[in-house]
């Protein structure tokens, strides 16, 4: 979960590894604080969040391309298509840092928006902004290419 | 009204038997230390922990009968790079509460041309050994220890050897 | 969930570190060996309620541990002292 997180914020295995990695070190510093298993799951999905952003904000290589200006793939993939896959992982690689961070804890954690919020520090009403419009944006860009439900 | 402040206080003073009985203020040598052992054990997880220790193991079937006495661990432990990374006035602020009448040092032991020092006091509380406290330092090395509840000395340095302290005083007499 | 979300989930499903993840983890903790076999059980903290509670066991008594042998140490020094001068 954590390492998955952070590959997904990052797109870069090692770094990715390398937060992760810091995590669990973490985790390991503050054992005495965590009380039960679910607590450390919460805790272990917050600190992911927190070093994730933080490794991102250090990196600086990757300017911040709005995901509007995200160049669009010559081959046009259909919906159960890997490509697809591949094609809407880059274009979440390419949100800005917190509608991105909503995206994967609300997909890959299956997290709802009020998990979201607590989980990232933010108010609930911005976490369904972020996830909105990021949904509304990836439609729209698929849609121009041709990809969308059968 | 009585018997829930009773309760209270019977509460207050259980939690307190086990509880660390004089205080490290040590944690600002993390920062120095190029290694550091902290821990703080107090009854309930020391009864925890002794469910895990394996009595086939030697050791830990010595640590495992240790432990019935032992009613708080508390230790910490700093390796430093270089000499001067603690000043003595940092051990001095620890044993100034170690004055107090109910602790006496029963041993102490300088070696290595005095550069390795370590005593070993005990607490005395109505003719019984409540605690033992354990101040070891080198140039590159502090270590306080205090070991809280009816601790068998012998056995625990026979985790490195055998060990004959003398008798341990009584407990002091009231003025 | 309409066709889009569930691509996104399954686009954005858990990925695993590269093997030996949990033995790089180990060697950052820069502890004995004994303290390795607790180090690695942080990965399975969320494994449940059983692997949790033997972790936190392993961890206790890795600490106990270390801490009788610490002060066992140095109660084993004096004594090394004290036959010393009584011989």
């Amino acid at each position: 979960m954590v390492f998955s997180v952070a590959w997904h914020f990052l797109h870069d295995r090692g770094l990715a590894e390398e937060t992760a990695q810091d995590v669990f070190l973490s985790l390991h510093r503050n054992l005495a604080d965590i009380e039960t298993p679910a607590h450390a799951a919460f805790w272990l999905r917050k600190v992911a969040v927190q070093r994730s952003i933080d490794a991102a904000r250090k990196r600086q290589r990757r300017p911040q391309v709005p995901l509007e200006d995200v160049a669009e793939p010559s081959v046009r993939p259909a919906p159960g298509d890997p490509m697809l896959g591949g094609m809407l992982r880059r274009l979440i690689a390419t949100l800005p840092e917190m509608p991105r961070m909503a995206m994967i804890l609300r997909y890959q954690e299956d997290l709802d928006p009020a998990e979201i919020a607590a989980t990232m520090g933010i108010p609930l009403g911005t976490v369904k902004s972020h996830i909105q419009r990021s949904l509304g944006l990836l439609r729209e860009k698929l849609e121009r290419r041709g990809v969308g439900e059968r | 009204m009585r018997p829930v402040r009773t309760f209270a206080l019977g509460t207050a003073l259980a939690a307190t038997l086990w509880a660390q009985q004089f205080q490290f203020n040590l944690d600002y040598l993390s920062s120095k230390a190029s290694n550091s052992f902290d821990v703080s054990l107090n009854t309930s997880m020391l009864q925890f922990a002794a469910r895990f220790l394996d009595t086939k193991d030697p050791d830990e079937a010595k640590v495992k009968k240790l432990i019935v006495g032992i009613e708080g661990i508390y230790i910490k432990s700093f390796e430093f790079k270089n000499p001067g990374g603690y000043a003595p006035a940092d051990l001095e602020k620890v044993r100034t509460q170690l004055k107090a009448p109910e602790w006496s040092r029963i041993v102490g032991m300088k070696s290595g041309g005095e550069s390795e020092n370590i005593e070993v006091w005990a607490r005395n509380e109505k003719g019984k050994v409540t605690g033992v406290a354990i101040l070891a330092s080198e140039p590159r090395q502090l270590t306080v220890a205090n070991l809280v509840g009816n601790i068998d000395l012998e056995s625990l340095a026979d985790l490195g050897g055998h060990f004959g302290l003398p008798n341990l005083p009584k407990a002091p007499k009231k003025k | 969930m309409d066709w889009l979300e569930q691509e996104l989930a399954d686009a954005l499903a858990r990925k695993e570190p590269a093997a030996g993840f949990d033995g790089r983890v180990r060697a950052r903790l820069h502890r004995g060996p004994r303290w390795l076999a607790a180090a690695a059980a942080v990965l399975v903290v969320v494994g449940g309620g059983e692997a949790w509670r033997q972790y936190r066991g392993e961890l206790a008594k890795e600490q106990v541990m270390t801490a009788m042998r610490i002060a066992g140490s140095k109660l084993n020094r004096v004594q090394v002292q004290l036959k010393g001068t009584e011989q």
